[in-house]
């Protein structure tokens, strides 16, 4: 009996010395997000969180953010959504039902986006999120969406101008996509641009997420003699692609693929296979780019290397991005008020590493696609908004010349 | 005609993978009455073993296969002797949910240890193919296939004439009359599972020299092996052969003439198909 009272008198304790640091954590301003930290797009996912982690600590570490004459701290409260968009769905209605975060950063990924974004809808919260670019998520006249990824009609934008003044011009185009929002949207948007330009398409082929064989694609496009293959996938289907194009000696003059190309895991995982491929990203960490809390682009990659240990791409970027919006907003608003900082959001306009933030009236951003290709050992921007960067290798050479 | 033919050549040589993927699935269910869901993470873990070798001790993946074998045949051991030999009479829903919650463990301690980069086993001659004419025959693939079809051969010959084999094909027809003759089923069960453990391993790293590897593939591979196992039938590791065959030319016809998108719908169908018709396998007793 006694045993018992001394152990809830000992909880009594305990609750009444945990309280002050609860009040405190009350005043701070809440950030909720649900990302992938384990299950098959865990690879993406971490960008996420890291990119979250590294821009709230950056932020506090600069004085927080000012409502009014009262200085907030950011916190986070993040959940793991095993790769699963139901329990992502789940976990994002938790954090704004129960946890009663302030306001909602996205998942990675649109097929995420575009189920976690009725919750913040249902609910009014703003969810700024960088994860998922498709055109779908912000067709729907949602108001409580923000999107920092650039549209995924455009991903292949820039490609295509590139591709109308390459020597020898390309005959042939192969277009090359999974079956999901973001690569649906990709390919929607790409095939009238090619029209516009005068390519032919000869291949038009979606293909099933996380499918593992290409050969059957692969030996078409041999066959058809395709010079130009444009594949919107994911980062796993890209590797089995680019390794069984080599098994079955398949070289187009060029392919270009819609993820994997600016990321440090990928070509470590090809190696020297990985070797002419084009890709595009929105970001590449300049110095031009300058920002209220990081400085630049630059500086904040070499910080972000630092933490974490590899390089950050344009997913870390745009997921900085989303939190430093909504501090803007914030800012801007004066308030917490989720009404008013949407409101804030809609007009927000600010330079940051990530590039210019400002959101059309759908809620997503508008951002140029710069042509990237694997040279050697190096990632360089051949492509951009103004036109030629830097030459690209082309065509590539078939694999037993390389 | 040509495109046909090295359509045909792709099927043949992802059979032959699948083949390898199936047979130690397909081993297990047969002799021990165990679905084993955990059966492509083993998979995924051989793939591993056979990606360490070569980055770290520079190990032909290929002639690495009978130390990815070793290590996959201890580790199936102890799994079974563990845990496994606690449902190996228990009714099939049990088997079904132990081996699930391995293949949920097993993934995620791999997560853990091998973390979420996607890793590829590419020696230098990965990506080589033999040009014979129209068609393109990728070297990996090639000895994938090779090995695939001495690994069913070497089994069916095992099971026949050895006397493990024999007693292994015993203990599957009867339990009790095995015992008699002096088998020791519990012994015998975790070799049994060491060995399709071993095969597991193995296709793993095959996989790994055509594919990326991470801790996620296996549960797809496990799906995979499934329907082999079934349009193969369990009686015969031939049937294996036969089903992987069928279903890699399958889904590279499939691939060409319908769609992509179409490739499981294909292999699956035919399983359900299969399932009806002969519910043994193709090469199976007739119902």
């Amino acid at each position: 009996m006694l045993k018992v009272f001394d152990l809830s008198a000992l909880l009594l304790v305990a609750a009444i010395f945990t309280m002050p640091s609860g009040s405190i954590v009350a005043q701070d301003i809440v950030l909720g997000a649900s990302v992938q930290l384990t299950g098959p797009v865990a690879n993406t996912g971490r960008y996420y969180r890291d990119a979250y982690q590294l821009a709230i600590e950056k932020i506090n570490a600069a004085g927080g953010v000012k409502v009014g004459n009262e200085s907030h701290k950011l916190a986070l409260k993040l959940y793991d959504n095993q790769s699963d968009v139901n329990l992502s769905v789940r976990q994002y209605t938790q954090l704004v039902s129960q946890d009663k975060v302030d306001f909602l950063l996205g998942p990675f990924a649109s097929n995420f986006a575009l189920a976690d974004s009725a919750v913040s809808e249902k609910y009014r919260i703003p969810m700024v999120q960088g994860g998922g670019a498709s055109d779908q998520i912000f067709s729907r006249k949602f108001r409580y969406i923000f999107g920092t990824l650039a549209p995924a009609s455009n991903y292949f934008g820039s490609t295509v101008e590139m591709l109308k003044g390459l020597d020898p011009a390309p005959k042939s185009v192969a277009l090359l996509y999974a079956d999901d929002a973001f690569d649906v949207s990709v390919a929607e948007g790409t095939r009238p641009k090619l029209k516009k330009a005068g390519l032919t398409l000869v291949m038009d082929e979606r293909y099933s997420t996380n499918a593992t064989d290409f050969n059957s694609l692969l030996s078409q496009i041999r066959t058809k003699n395709i010079d130009a293959v444009l594949v919107a996938g994911h980062e796993t289907e890209i590797l089995n692609f680019v390794r069984q194009a080599k098994s079955l000696a398949v070289a187009p003059k060029m392919y270009s693929f819609t993820v994997g190309v600016p990321s440090e895991d990928f070509r470590k995982a090809l190696g020297k296979d990985a070797d002419y491929a084009f890709g595009m990203t929105a970001w590449l960490p300049s110095a031009d780019l300058k920002d209220r809390w990081f400085g630049d682009a630059a500086q904040f990659a070499a910080a972000y290397k630092a933490k974490f240990d590899y390089d950050p791409d344009y997913h870390a970027a745009s997921g900085v991005a989303d939190v430093e919006a909504l501090v803007q907003a914030v800012e801007t608003a004066g308030s917490t008020d989720p009404e008013k900082v949407r409101d804030a959001l809609s007009k927000v306009k600010f330079d940051s590493l990530y590039g210019p933030i400002a959101f059309n009236e759908n809620g997503q951003i508008d951002l140029p696609q710069t042509v990237i290709q694997i040279q050697g050992d190096r990632l360089v921007a051949i492509y951009g908004a103004n036109g030629k960067i830097a030459q690209p290798k082309y065509p590539m050479p078939a694999w037993n010349a390389r | 005609m040509d495109l046909l033919a090295q359509i045909l050549i792709n099927g043949i040589f992802l059979g032959g993978l699948y083949a390898v993927m199936a047979l130690g699935l397909a081993l297990v269910w047969g002799v021990l009455n165990i679905v084993n869901l955990a059966h492509g993470a083993f998979i995924m873990l051989g793939a591993y073993v056979s990606w360490y070798l070569y980055t770290y001790t520079g190990i032909d993946p290929f002639l690495g296969l009978p130390i990815t074998a070793a290590v996959m045949f201890a580790l199936g051991y102890a799994v079974q002797r563990s845990v496994l030999n606690l449902i190996v009479r228990a009714p099939m829903f049990n088997t079904l949910l132990i081996t699930f919650g391995l293949e949920v463990v097993l993934t995620y301690l791999a997560q853990l240890a091998f973390s979420a980069d996607f890793r590829t086993i590419n020696p230098a001659y990965a990506g080589d193919s033999i040009v014979l004419g129209p068609v393109v025959l990728p070297v990996a693939r090639l000895l994938a296939f090779g090995i695939a079809i001495v690994l069913t051969v070497g089994m069916w010959l095992f099971l026949l004439h050895t006397r493990l084999g024999r007693a292994i094909r015993a203990t599957a027809q009867n339990l009790v009359a095995a015992r008699l003759y002096g088998v020791e089923p519990r012994h015998l069960y975790a070799m049994t599972f060491g060995i399709g453990i071993a095969l597991a391993g193995m296709a793993g790293g095959l996989y790994g020299t055509v594919s990326q590897i991470n801790p996620y593939i296996g549960a797809a591979l496990t799906a995979k092996s499934f329907a082999i196992s079934i349009i193969g039938g369990l009686d015969n590791p031939l049937g294996v052969i036969v089903g992987g065959l069928f279903l890699g030319i399958l889904e590279s016809l499939t691939a060409l003439y319908i769609g992509s998108t179409f490739s499981d719908v294909a292999s699956f169908g035919v399983l359900v198909l299969v399932l009806i018709v002969r519910p043994n396998g193709l090469l199976g007793k007739a119902a």
